[in-house]
């Protein structure tokens, strides 16, 4: 019964993984660009979450069409100012780009908010749904329902829309869409802001569940590339599924080793994964090797 | 003619980094100029890697770390002088980079970074998990028992001349990689290494031997580091920001280039120092001025310092030249 139980909470917890991953790769996948600062933007999220909430006493389900609205500006000024001038330079300005805007933004809140952790309070908090001998936590079969639902939305947005069809065509081929008369630049911007919209709605997801601190980000932009890995580059279907599965890899590594050795558990899956299909599991096959 | 220049230029820098001491009383200031050598000697180590051979590793913390708990253990448990330790040390690491560089050398670009990020958080996981040996997040610690045959000096003068030591050992490694084909292998590898490959370079044999020239090199300054610390653990000896900082230094004074590492070094490490004691009430100031400082000088000067630094003389010399022999020299003389 408790392996179940474990796997229950993994699957949910996964959820959220997903989401964080959904934006990571459509960011990866559509402007080439590993962004290192993945994770603060969750954290500036919850951040936004937990002010909503001590000032207005807003519940973070409320207030997460703001984050979202919130996140969504930011990504796009990111991308403006910060990702757009550096796209045709060497690995090295890419990867220190980000990068030292995860560390800026970090002490930011580290300045502004202090090292505490902080948390919101709200009614439905530990309220469970019980099955027998099952505990399913609301909030966390809150948030698994929202990412599979956005995870839907965003499949037939980027199936059956034109401009998801030209987000897809950026993805796979720049310079042909380019010529197609697609304005690249604009399905960046697109992507970008979509990319961290859906860490702001992970963000307001999590308020409920976890506390947030300045580092926050770190553990869990380590795990998104371990999905995105796993997944996949550029595929949605991927990153989703990857979440979940490391969701539970995390969840059954927890109670069958020692909670101490769950990340090492993932990050060994994660070499793996690299080493041995670095397209991923449900890649588009152009692997890891090709895209520098 | 240019190999008596440059040599003329180190050689009165290597008097001036002896004589250093000698004038220099207060501690902290001593312990500046410590780490300087500590980080230009990771640096320059990291240099063979990331800056020459272009393999961007975020994961020089390991090597760092294996290279403090190596020695450190095999002291603390087997009373093995560090000095022995210090070659197990560099053993170890160079393994280890083996091990790491054999399946992720076919990764390209970002990918071999993320890579080598996840090897560098398996590790650290390992050692905070693994109590018996690392003592876990209690961290070790080295009973201040000074000593030559201890490797623990109560001068903090001893404990520079060692790190001096150490530093000429790995410039002479860079030098000899940047004067030796083994130097252009790396610089077309970086370039393209398709082409280079195409010409018949064998790619993953020259990566490798750059991975244990700098694995190995990483793991004695850690050595060092556990010596001059007598307390680490997993969190300070395997950091990510460890890596990042190693990266950043090496950037800002000029990747691929002999000495790009140590003004790097020169210049980051009393900036980290006079930033950590400025802002003491105000936590994160430092680290927030220091990420925007990163962004600024990978987008505007990825070339680093070092290149703006020698155009300044070429600019004088040229002149000079042009006028005493019409300027056949200047190439030769500016590099």
């Amino acid at each position: 019964m408790t392996i179940l139980q474990t796997l229950i909470s993994g699957l949910l917890l996964g959820g959220i993984y997903s989401l964080i991953s959904m934006g990571l790769n459509l960011i990866l996948g559509v402007v080439r660009i590993v962004n290192f600062a993945h994770g603060e933007f969750l954290m500036i999220a919850m951040y936004l979450s937990f002010v909503f909430y001590s000032t207005m006493g807003l519940d973070p389900y409320v207030s997460g069409i703001l984050v979202i609205a919130c996140l969504f500006i930011l990504g796009l000024i990111t991308q403006r100012f910060l990702i757009q001038p550096i796209l045709d330079t060497p690995d090295t300005t890419k990867i220190f780009v980000t990068l030292g805007l995860s560390i800026a933004l970090q002490n930011l809140a580290l300045m502004t908010m202090g090292a505490n952790h902080m948390s919101v309070r709200t009614s439905y908090q530990s309220s469970v749904i019980s099955i027998g001998e099952l505990a399913i936590s609301i909030p966390r079969l809150i948030s698994f329902i929202v990412a599979i639902s956005v995870a839907a939305l965003l499949y037939l947005f980027l199936q059956k829309t034109m401009v998801g069809k030209a987000v897809r065509a950026v993805s796979m081929q720049r310079q042909a869409a380019h010529l197609m008369g697609i304005n690249v630049k604009k399905i960046y911007l697109l992507a970008f802001g979509i990319g961290i919209g859906l860490v702001g709605l992970a963000g307001s997801m999590l308020t409920p569940i976890y506390s947030v601190y300045p580092t926050l980000g770190t553990s869990f932009v380590l795990i998104a590339f371990v999905v995105v890995v796993l997944g996949g580059m550029g595929s949605m279907f991927g990153a989703f599924f990857g979440g979940l599965i490391i969701g539970l890899v995390e969840a059954l590594s927890g109670v069958l080793l020692e909670t101490g050795l769950k990340e090492a558990v993932y990050f060994a899956i994660f070499i793996l994964v690299l080493l041995f299909r670095p397209s991923g599991i449900f890649g588009l096959g152009k692997g890891a090797e090709e895209v520098g | 003619m240019n190999i008596i220049k440059s040599n003329k230029f180190l050689i009165g820098l290597i008097i001036v980094a002896l004589v250093i001491p000698l004038f220099v009383e207060s501690k902290f200031h001593l312990n500046t100029l410590i780490l300087i050598l500590m980080f230009a000697t990771i640096a320059s180590a990291w240099n063979i890697l990331g800056g020459y051979a272009g393999q961007l590793s975020l994961g020089h913390t390991i090597f760092f770390g294996l290279g403090a708990y190596t020695s450190t253990l095999l002291y603390l448990n087997y009373g093995l002088s560090p000095w022995i330790g210090l070659f197990i040390a560099a053993a170890i690491s160079i393994l280890v980079g083996i091990f790491i560089g054999w399946p992720t050398f076919r990764l390209r670009g970002t990918y071999f970074s993320l890579a080598t990020i996840a090897f560098a958080e398996v590790v650290r996981h390992i050692a905070l998990y693994w109590r018996d040996l690392t003592n876990g997040s209690m961290g070790v610690n080295i009973r201040f028992e000074p000593g030559v045959a201890n490797l623990i000096f109560r001068e903090y003068s001893s404990y520079y001349y060692f790190a001096l030591v150490l530093f000429l050992f790995a410039l002479a490694i860079v030098y000899y990689v940047d004067r030796t084909r083994i130097g252009y292998y790396l610089k077309a590898i970086r370039e393209n290494e398709d082409s280079a490959a195409t010409l018949g370079i064998n790619v993953t044999k020259y990566k490798m031997i750059a991975m244990i020239m700098s694995a190995g090199l990483t793991g004695i300054a850690g050595v060092l580091y556990a010596q001059f610390m007598l307390f680490f653990e997993p969190d300070s000896v395997f950091n990510l920001n460890f890596s990042i900082e190693i990266a950043l230094i090496t950037i800002v004074g000029g990747m691929g280039t002999i000495f790009g590492p140590v003004l790097g070094a020169v210049i980051i490490v009393p900036l980290n120092e006079i930033m950590r004691s400025s802002f003491p009430e105000l936590s994160g100031m430092n680290y927030f001025i220091y990420g925007i400082a990163l962004i600024l000088i990978v987008s505007f000067m990825p070339n680093g310092l070092l290149p703006l630094l020698k155009k300044i003389p070429a600019k004088f010399k040229s002149k000079k030249l042009l006028d005493v022999k019409g300027g056949t020299d200047i190439d030769s003389s500016s590099k």
